[in-house]
This record gives C-alpha cells, sequence and structure tokens, in this order.
C-alpha cells in the first residue's frame, strides 16, 4: 500500500497498475516532466529569465505572424523570453511548494504525534489551538505578515508552512489516537517500551502512506496560494520569476499581449491539474476501503459493457 | 420591424453597458476613468491626486494655468502685485458665485487662506503654502496675503489653493458634499463604485460643453484600457505608451514629472566624481526613449529640474552615452568590481521598475558590482527621506507642480533637503539665497549657477522627463494640460 | 446543545482574540505609516504631528490599551487614507462583498446539486466523465487568472459585460462567476462522492426494489443524507471565499468589497482600517462556523458535537 519505491518491483508494480488510470498515468508524467523542468532549468531555458532587451520587447508567439523562433513563447513588457521564464517559475513555484510541505508537515505531525501521543489536556489544548488557527483569516494575515517581514520567496515559505501545519496536525493525531488502541502497540506500551519507539517503530510507519497523499493533495493548495500572493504584488518580487508575478506584471497588457497572462497561468493550471489526477489516483489507491470501492465499480462496468455489446 | 429590433437592442445595449455609451443629443455625458478614489472631498487638506482630479472642476483657484503652463489670472481680475516685500495684493473677478448661491468675495479668500495654514487642521498641503503668513481684505474685492518672508512664488503658489466658502466650510460637509464657483457642481458620490459631477449653468465663464461627468475609480493601466476598448470609458489617466496604436484616440503632453537617481556622494563608491561621472555616461538614454516609453519622453537636458519650471538652465549639455569612457573611468577610479546598491519601487510611477531594472543593466556593464533592491514603498520612502544612511543610488520620478526650480533644488540639491544625498554647503547657499530673491534675474542666476554645479559634479542621474499620455474615445476632443489637471470644461464631445 | 453552543462561543472569542492580538502586533511592527500616508514633500514637523494625532508615539502599552478598548467598543478609530471612522468604511463595503458571495457562492450551491447527482447516476458515463473532468479543470485554475481571461473574452473581445467596477447586476456577472468555478467544481465532485455512495447503499437498493422511482429515492432519502457534508463543506467553502478569494476577485474586477479594501488599506498603511477589516471577518467566520455546526446538530442529531 502507499508509495513504496524502495525497490524495482514495488516500482514496476506500481507504475503497471498507475498506467490502469489513463487521466492518473497522464497527471503523473506531466508531474515528473515539469520536475524535471525545474531541475534541468539552466539547460533546458533557451535564455536567461531576467535578460532584458528593449528591441524586442512583447514579441508575439512562434505562431503569430510577428513571432520568430528566437522567442517560441513570445517575449514581456522587458523583452524577456517569456518560454525562459516559465521553465524558471516552474523552479521556484515546485521550491516553494515542497519547502513549504515539508516544513508545514514536520510541524503538523510533531503536533499531531504529541497530541495524539499524549492525549488528555495536552491533546485537548493542541487541538483547540488548532481549531483557533483554522479559523484565521488565511490570505488577509498571509498579506499583513509580508507586509511586516518584507516581500520575498522565503518571507512566503515562512508564512505559508505557519498557516498550513494544522490539516496535518489533524490527520497525524486521528490516526495516532485510532493506532493507540491497536492490540500491538497497547502491548509494546505494556512491556515497557519508550515512547520514543513506540512512535517511531510502532505509530510512524502507519503514517507514511496518508501523509504522503495528504502532502501532495495539499502542495497544489500551496501552488494556488503562492501564486495568489505573488499576483497580489506580496510574494515573490523581481528579479525572481514567478507564475503568479508574471500574470500581475503581464496584466497591463493584457489587451496587446494575451500571451504574458495566458502562458503562466496555464502553467499554473497544468501543473495543479496534473497533480491533482494524480493524487486522487493515489488516494484511492491507498486507502483499502476505497480501493475495494474502485474495483467494485470497475466491475460492474465490465459488466454492463460485456451486456451491452 | 428592422429599426424596431435595432432599437430594441440598441437600448438592451445600452442597459449592459449601464448608459455610458449611449449618448443623446440633448445631455451629453462623460465617462474619466481615474486611478484612485478621493479620500475626501475636502479641497483644502489632502494631498491626494483622487480629489484633486475631481475638485480642479469644482473649485478654483486665483490663479490658474493655460494648458501649456503659463500662469494667468484665475479668480483674480488680474495678476498679483508685490505691494512690499512680504505682501501680494490680488484684485478679485466681479459677480462670481459659489454653488450654493454665496457671492465670492476678499472674505472668501481670507476664509480660505486661513483654513490651509491653520495648524489644527494640519493640512497635507501645507508644504505648498509654507511661506503663507496670513491674509487681510482690503475691500470687498481686494486681498493682500502676507508671507513670512520675501516669496518670489507667491502667484504659483496661490494656483494650488482652492476658495472655499468658509461659512459653508463652517456648517456644510465639505467633505462629502463639495461647493465651489468652478463650472461643474457635485451630484453624487458611491463610495468604492463613482462620483458624478453637473455642469454650473450659472458659471461666470460660461457654461461647458459635456452636461455631466462620471467618475470611475480603477487603479490597473490595464483594466482601465480594457475598458476604454470596450466602451465604457471616454477618457482614462495614464495610457501606457504601448497602447497608443491600439486605443481609439490618444494625446500625450509632456507632463510634471522627471525621472532621477539621486547618488549618494558620501558613500564609499559614488564619493568619487568619477564613478559618478561614469554612471551618468553608461546610459543610452535615447534608445531606452524608442524601447521603453515608444518616444513618449524626452531624455532630461543635464538635469533633474522641468524644462517647464522657471529656473531651468537651458544651458547644460545632454550627458552622452559614452560606455568606453564610463568603463575608463570606474577603471580609473579603481572601482571594478566594487559594490553598488540601486534602490527603487514598483508601481507608482510609469514604467518606475523597468527603468530602474535597465539602468541597473547598463550600470552593470561599466565593471560596477550592481544589485537592485526594489523596495516595498514604505521602506522605499524610509531609504529615500529617512534619517538612515543615504543609499548609493536610488530612483525617483519627482513631480514639480509649481512650475519652479525650487522644487528640485531644496528637495534633492539642497544637503538639507529630505531626498538630497549630498553634503555640500555651497550649494545649499545657493538654494537658499535663491528661494528669498525676488528680483527675477538674479533668481534666474543662482538657479542656473546650482544646476551647473550639481551637473559638473554629477549629483543626480536624470534620465527622462515623462509626458502623460491620456487614451479616448473616438468622440472624446480635447487637448490635455501640462500640469495633468483634467479640466472637463476644457473637453469636447463631438458626435 | 446549549452547552455546546456556550463551549462553541467560548472558542470563538478565543479566535477574534488572538486574531485581534495578532493583527495588533503585527500592524505596529509594519513600517511607519507615517511616511505612508502624508505626501513626500512633508516636514519632519507634519511627520510628528500626524504621528502624535494618531497615538503613535504613545509606549507600546497604552497604545494596546487603546486597542482593547477599540475592540470591546467597536470602534476602531478614524481610517488614515478616508479620514472616517473605520468601522463606516467596514460597513459601507461589506454588503458589496457579500452580494458578491451569496451569488457567487449561491450559484455554486444550485447548479452543484444537479450537476453531480446527474453525474452520480451513471458512474464512469459520459456525463460522468465530462463532469469530473470540468471539476477538476476547475480545481486547477487560479481565480485572478480566470477573472482576467474572462475579462480579456468577455468584455474586451465580445464586449457583453463590462470590465470592471459596480452598480449594476451587469457588473456582477463576471466577478461573481470567477468566485463561484471552485466551489463549483468542489461541490459538484463532493455531491457526487457522496451519491453515487448513497445511491449503493442497501436502502436505495431495497426501495428500488420496491418499485419507488429513483426521483423519489433521491428526493426523500439520498439528498437529505448528503445534506450534512454539503453543509459543512458549504460553510468551509463560505469562510474560505471570506478570508481569501475575495480579495483576489475583487482586486481583479475593482469591486469596492472588503477584500479590495483591505489590500488598499494594508498598501496604504492604514493599520486601523486594517485592523476594523481583519476584526470583521474574523468575527463573521466564527459566526459562520457555529451556525454551521449548529444547523448539522438541528438537521441530524446523530452528529457528535465535539
Amino acid at each position: 500500500m502507499g508509495l513504496p519505491m524502495m525497490s524495482f518491483r514495488p516500482l514496476r508494480s506500481f507504475l503497471s497498475e498507475l498506467w490502469q488510470d489513463k487521466a492518473a498515468a497522464i497527471g503523473f508524467a506531466v508531474m515528473v516532466l515539469i520536475v524535471l523542468m525545474a531541475v534541468f532549468a539552466p539547460v533546458l531555458a533557451p535564455e536567461d529569465p531576467a535578460t532584458q532587451s528593449l528591441l524586442q520587447r512583447l514579441k508575439p508567439p512562434v505562431w503569430d505572424a510577428r513571432g520568430s523562433w528566437d522567442h517560441l513563447l513570445g517575449t514581456d513588457n522587458l523583452g524577456r523570453d517569456v518560454l525562459s521564464r516559465i521553465i524558471w517559475g516552474a523552479r521556484t513555484t515546485l521550491t516553494i511548494g515542497i519547502v513549504t510541505c515539508v516544513i508545514a508537515a514536520m510541524i503538523g505531525t510533531t503536533l499531531g504525534l504529541w497530541a495524539g501521543f499524549m492525549g488528555g489536556r495536552t491533546d485537548s489544548v493542541l487541538m483547540r489551538l488548532v481549531d483557533i488557527q483554522v479559523s484565521f483569516p488565511g490570505i488577509l494575515l498571509i498579506l499583513l505578515v509580508v507586509g511586516v517581514l518584507g516581500p520575498g520567496v522565503w518571507t512566503l515559505i515562512a508564512v505559508l508552512s505557519v498557516t498550513n501545519w494544522m490539516v496535518y496536525a489533524r490527520l497525524v493525531r486521528g490516526i495516532v489516537s485510532s493506532t493507540r488502541q491497536m492490540p500491538y502497540v497497547e502491548a509494546a506500551e505494556v512491556i515497557g517500551c519508550r515512547p520514543s519507539r513506540v512512535i517511531f517503530v510502532h505509530l510512524l510507519p502507519n503514517l507514511v502512506s496518508p501523509l504522503l497523499t495528504l502532502l501532495i493533495l495539499e502542495f497544489t493548495n500551496i501552488v494556488l496560494a503562492e501564486a495568489a500572493v505573488s499576483f497580489l504584488g506580496f510574494g515573490v518580487q523581481p528579479p525572481d520569476t514567478s507564475w503568479g508575478l508574471d500574470v500581475a506584471s503581464g496584466r497591463d497588457y493584457l489587451f496587446i499581449a494575451w500571451w504574458l497572462v495566458t502562458f503562466p497561468g496555464l502553467a499554473i493550471v497544468v501543473t495543479v491539474l496534473s497533480i491533482n489526477l494524480f493524487a486522487n489516483w493515489l488516494r484511492v489507491t491507498s486507502d483499502p476501503e476505497e480501493r475495494e470501492k474502485r474495483f467494485a465499480r470497475t466491475i460492474a462496468a465490465k459488466r454492463r459493457r460485456r451486456r451491452a455489446t | 420591424m428592422t429599426s424596431k429590433v435595432l432599437a430594441m437592442s440598441a437600448s438592451l445595449a445600452a442597459l449592459v453597458l449601464s448608459g455610458l455609451t449611449a449618448g443623446s443629443a440633448t445631455a451629453q455625458s462623460i465617462t474619466i476613468a481615474i486611478g484612485s478614489e478621493p479620500s475626501t472631498l475636502d479641497p483644502q487638506l489632502r494631498d491626494d491626486g483622487g480629489e484633486r482630479q475631481i475638485n480642479d472642476n469644482i473649485y478654483e483657484a486665483l490663479m490658474a494655468r493655460t494648458p501649456d503652463g503659463e500662469l494667468i489670472p484665475g479668480l483674480a481680475a488680474e495678476a498679483p502685485v508685490q505691494i512690499d516685500d512680504t505682501t501680494w495684493q490680488f484684485k478679485l473677478r466681479e459677480g462670481v458665485m459659489f454653488h450654493n448661491g454665496t457671492p465670492f468675495t476678499a472674505e472668501s479668500v481670507v476664509g480660505s487662506v486661513l483654513r490651509v495654514i491653520d495648524p489644527a487642521n494640519n493640512s497635507e498641503q501645507l508644504s505648498y503654502f509654507s511661506s503663507v503668513s496670513g491674509a487681510e481684505a482690503v475691500d470687498e474685492l481686494t486681498v493682500n496675503i502676507k508671507t513670512s518672508g520675501p516669496d518670489p512664488i507667491l502667484p504659483s503658489r496661490m494656483y494650488w489653493m482652492k476658495m472655499i466658502d468658509p461659512g459653508y466650510a463652517a456648517e456644510g460637509d465639505l467633505a462629502g458634499v463639495p461647493v465651489g464657483t468652478g463650472p461643474y457642481m457635485f451630484d453624487a458620490w458611491n463610495r468604492g463604485a463613482d462620483l458624478t459631477l453637473v455642469v454650473n449653468p450659472d458659471y461666470w465663464g460660461g457654461e461647458a460643453q459635456i452636461d455631466d461627468v462620471t467618475y470611475r475609480f480603477v487603479p490597473e493601466a490595464g483594466t482601465r484600457l480594457s475598458g476604454l476598448m470596450a466602451g465604457e470609458f471616454d477618457v482614462i489617466t495614464n495610457l501606457l505608451p504601448e497602447f497608443t496604436t491600439s486605443v481609439p484616440k490618444f494625446a500625450a503632453v509632456p507632463g510634471l514629472e522627471t525621472s532621477v537617481f539621486v547618488l549618494g556622494t558620501d558613500n564609499e563608491v559614488t564619493q568619487d566624481p568619477k564613478v559618478r561621472e561614469a554612471l551618468n555616461l553608461a546610459i543610452d538614454r535615447q534608445s531606452m526613449v524608442d524601447g521603453l516609453f515608444m518616444g513618449y519622453a524626452t531624455v532630461a537636458k543635464g538635469s533633474h529640474v522641468n524644462p517647464a519650471a522657471f529656473g531651468f538652465n537651458e544651458t547644460l549639455d545632454y550627458y552622452p552615452y559614452d560606455l568606453d569612457r564610463a568603463k575608463a573611468l570606474i577603471e580609473e577610479a579603481g572601482a571594478v568590481g566594487k559594490p553598488l546598491v540601486v534602490i527603487g519601487e514598483s508601481g507608482r510611477w510609469l514604467k518606475d521598475r523597468e527603468q530602474i531594472e535597465v539602468v541597473a543593466a547598463y550600470w552593470a556593464e561599466t565593471g560596477l558590482d550592481v544589485s537592485t533592491e526594489i523596495q516595498e514603498f514604505s521602506q522605499y520612502l524610509d531609504s529615500l527621506m529617512g534619517s538612515g544612511p543615504r543609499p548609493d543610488a536610488i530612483f525617483i520620478a519627482n513631480s514639480n507642480e509649481l512650475l519652479d526650480a525650487d522644487r528640485e533644488m531644496s528637495y534633492i540639491y539642497h544637503m538639507d533637503g529630505a531626498a538630497a544625498s549630498n553634503s555640500d554647503a555651497d550649494m545649499a547657499a545657493m538654494i537658499d539665497a535663491a528661494r528669498v530673491e525676488t528680483d527675477v534675474d538674479k533668481r534666474k542666476a543662482l538657479y542656473d549657477e546650482a544646476q551647473q554645479l550639481g551637473h559638473d559634479l554629477n549629483f543626480t542621474v536624470p534620465l527622462f522627463n515623462l509626458e502623460d499620455i491620456y487614451g479616448m474615445s473616438e468622440r472624446m476632443d480635447w487637448q490635455p494640460r501640462t500640469d495633468a489637471k483634467l479640466i472637463v470644461s476644457e473637453m469636447t464631445v463631438t458626435e | 446543545m446549549i452547552e455546546f453552543i456556550l463551549r462553541r462561543l467560548f472558542q470563538g472569542a478565543l479566535v477574534v482574540l488572538g486574531v485581534t492580538a495578532t493583527v495588533f502586533v503585527v500592524t505596529r511592527l509594519a513600517g511607519d505609516p507615517v511616511a505612508l500616508m502624508l505626501p513626500l514633500s512633508a516636514t519632519a514637523e507634519q511627520r510628528a504631528a500626524f504621528s502624535a494625532q494618531i497615538g503613535l508615539d504613545q509606549p507600546i502599552w497604552i497604545q494596546f490599551a487603546r486597542y482593547a478598548q477599540d475592540v470591546v467598543t467597536l470602534d476602531f478609530g478614524d481610517s488614515l487614507w478616508q479620514r472616517r471612522p473605520a468601522m463606516e468604511v467596514v460597513l459601507e463595503r461589506l454588503p458589496n462583498t457579500a452580494l458578491l458571495v451569496a451569488t457567487g457562492l449561491g450559484g455554486a450551491v444550485l447548479l452543484s446539486i444537479p450537476m453531480g447527482a446527474v453525474a452520480a447516476l451513471r458512474p464512469g458515463g459520459l456525463v460522468d466523465r465530462l463532469t469530473t473532468s470540468l471539476s477538476l479543470l476547475g480545481l486547477a485554475m487560479p481565480q485572478f487568472w480566470l477573472g482576467l481571461m474572462a475579462i480579456m473574452v468577455f468584455s474586451v473581445m465580445l464586449k457583453w459585460l463590462p470590465t470592471s467596477g459596480f452598480g449594476t447586476p451587469a457588473h456582477l456577472v463576471l466577478p461573481a462567476i470567477t468566485l463561484a468555478l471552485t466551489p463549483l467544481a468542489r461541490f459538484t465532485m463532493m455531491v457526487r462522492a457522496a451519491m453515487i455512495d448513497e445511491l449503493n447503499k442497501q436502502y436505495v437498493q431495497t426501495a428500488r426494489a420496491k418499485g419507488l422511482t429513483l426521483r423519489r429515492i433521491l428526493r426523500v432519502h439520498t439528498l437529505r443524507n448528503i445534506l450534512v457534508p454539503f453543509l459543512s463543506i458549504s460553510g468551509w467553502e463560505l469562510i474560505t471565499a471570506l478570508s481569501g478569494y475575495t480579495v483576489v476577485v475583487e482586486t481583479v474586477f475593482g469591486w469596492p468589497g472588503l477584500g479590495l479594501t483591505a489590500v488598499q488599506a494594508i498598501q496604504r498603511g492604514d493599520l486601523f482600517l486594517v485592523q476594523a477589516i481583519v476584526f470583521s471577518i474574523a468575527f463573521m467566520i466564527v459566526v459562520i462556523g457555529i451556525l454551521m455546526d449548529v444547523i448539522s446538530k438541528l438537521i441530524d442529531p446523530r452528529i457528535e458535537l465535539n
């Protein structure tokens, strides 16, 4: 169950299972492509994303009559290559997404483990804290805090982590408090295992798969939040690149240069869509109950089809 | 049948576009999109562009300007006379009435002056009127305005002081329902959405052609443009140069703003005059004008003083573009690889970030290690005017509302000026002397000398005199003004 | 029930308290509002006078005491930007946001039920696939981008609707649709999934065997069973809309609601207005949360309230 990629054989079975669901497979493939794009941005990008050229401003994409092969997706208001900016933008987006998710998950998991393991008063205080923070007006507070710390990639990561750890805490705490009542965990505690051993040997393994799934699902939220905050001018700042930022700076040129807003926006849509497709499949696959349902549905569909022919 | 359908669809379209495009022969209405909503309609308290753009049509001042900037009498009947060092005398126009029927008299002027300078009101416009100390009525239509010291530019200052009805200011709602003497009268203000004015049929200068005008508040240039293209607006402000070819009509006029970098003359790298000279020589200003502004800006002629302002030194040379010389100077100064931090902001002025980034790229070519810091606006203001260390180079688009060199001089060249980055006492002495010099020629000579000094020492890197560009619908006919005021009575609609 | 409501009220008070304290700390740490509020040419004396006028020259604990008093009396002082009571600005803009959210989310709720239900009737069928794909697409689209695209197509190219602004029903269409799309996608997916689950349950099979029409089963049993989860997800959407994407949508369309006003207030360093807005939004979020819990409990008393 889950995503065991430690050895070759499970990987192959994972891939073959994924292949059954074409949409998820495509999503996964696109996801991998975007990651590769981000990793190899310096090699792939035809130009430096920050290089300006006053003579090459607002050139349309190659298929337009005025376009040229020098700039496949055209250039922006400073003559920067749109394609290169999108490729480099993937880096910013993925970095912010991954780092934020990992930090938020670490905070959430730690607090969730603690709450679930200690139970009682600690548990209720921590969960109350989660409830309270969930009710904070999200983006508004982010904007406020950014106003204080000054905008930038690291501010954004810090703020998004601090405002997104709650889901992980809830998930982990739920699993921990239910697993603790399992006979084998109770047994381990009775024979005097240290709490740390109980946590690491008995509890954590149960958490890996749901946590991973949640992480991937949450990732898209972070991507969208980063884009929105950058769009509002409170996120990533030039000369750094970000898709949300590029949409914002292309906004003034919407009317004469549609490609400035369209392409970075499409990049966001494609990224989020492909991750969602894959994550949905993963969620079902890693949940035995959902798996059964899916299996039942496939069988039913097959039967229906057979009957029809 | 067909005409009926046509008429129906036309009225439907009018409904959809909230009736804005459906002009008729009897009443002419236009819609103007401006960048920001007024924070108040009180004409004397704030220094607020949105407020000004609207109140310029409701209120008038003693002095006015022609569209190309020449100072002429407004509510004053003739040019004022300086009767002694600290007194200017104004004769007032006869028969002028406020919109509420109160006659405009010397007492109205006295009330208006005293209200602006009353410390209790804490007016943000005080900086325009810093020299004004009081006013007294001589007779019904003659008024003396007193200054604390000799003030040669008082008439220019009075162009900025809107005349209110003191009685109404005390009892009425000046902030919400303005009452002036101007060609348009306040009608309605739906906060957050729009504001409407109607023509003043009893205006002393004759009734204006356009019957009513609706202002919409649209902060984004792109959105304003979309609205113009969609037929919702008749006039939009701050059109980007790129769009001049897309809009139905546009008009450009040299504006009040000059973009400039102020150099820190006491900073490690920029204290060397050679480095500062190199920074001025390394920029290809003309290709920036062509590439960035599509020609709608002019290269500043050796100084950041507005060319339309009194005191502009027209004999200065342009800084040439000479990259090799710049590189050599940096080499000579031993500054190769030394850090230069360029500070700026984004979104406040036309193409500010673009100018900053392009100039920083030029400077990087000289061999300096240039880094750019685009700061959030409050942080930027602190860098520009705070008490901390002066930046190596900081960008500003300076605006000269009084069209007098005193602004650029006191603000950027005078060592005590808020945005100044030098500590040159000679320069400061010249500026102080010019400020109280009532002899026009002597004053001009002092400014010429100060500008020559600043030019030779490269205290600043002047860039461009920016042009204001307005987008207009097909039916509009209007020549915009140098002082960037949107005077609706000067607009006409052709249909 | 009473005890539950009291507990939730107490918890809500904690949230509001937490938010207001956070906002106080954050706004006082933020850059000097004086520099932002006054013109570039203001003198040092003017700045000092202004600072004293708005009480920023006082020690921080006095400022906090004043602020606490403001919160209790619901009077947040005058907006620095608009020079009138901040609460007046909030109350003036609040109905605009409410109109936008009500239209957008209301439309999403009304549309999602039939869409999700039809899709659920034949899972894997053409309609289902179409609905699911569109929903996934809807979830992937950032509102700010969708809004700009809508302006480009419907206002600039087709000239059907105004580009931005406020006032007539026509002005409401694009912002409401932009706001509605993500919730619509989420609602539809939720209704679909819940319906599929319900339709596979024994009672539906039994009822169908008894000869009841599908329409009746849907109306009487199934829809009621998914009402509670649906309600809680719409409550959650409402909260996210208020605290998040109204800001984005209002900014794109120049819609004079609380979100746009908040962004403008932050940009202008208008700390009193920011405090009033954040307080009001936090308050609304808490009230909505409590209402949702209570209504769920009323509909389905089996729900354990904790």
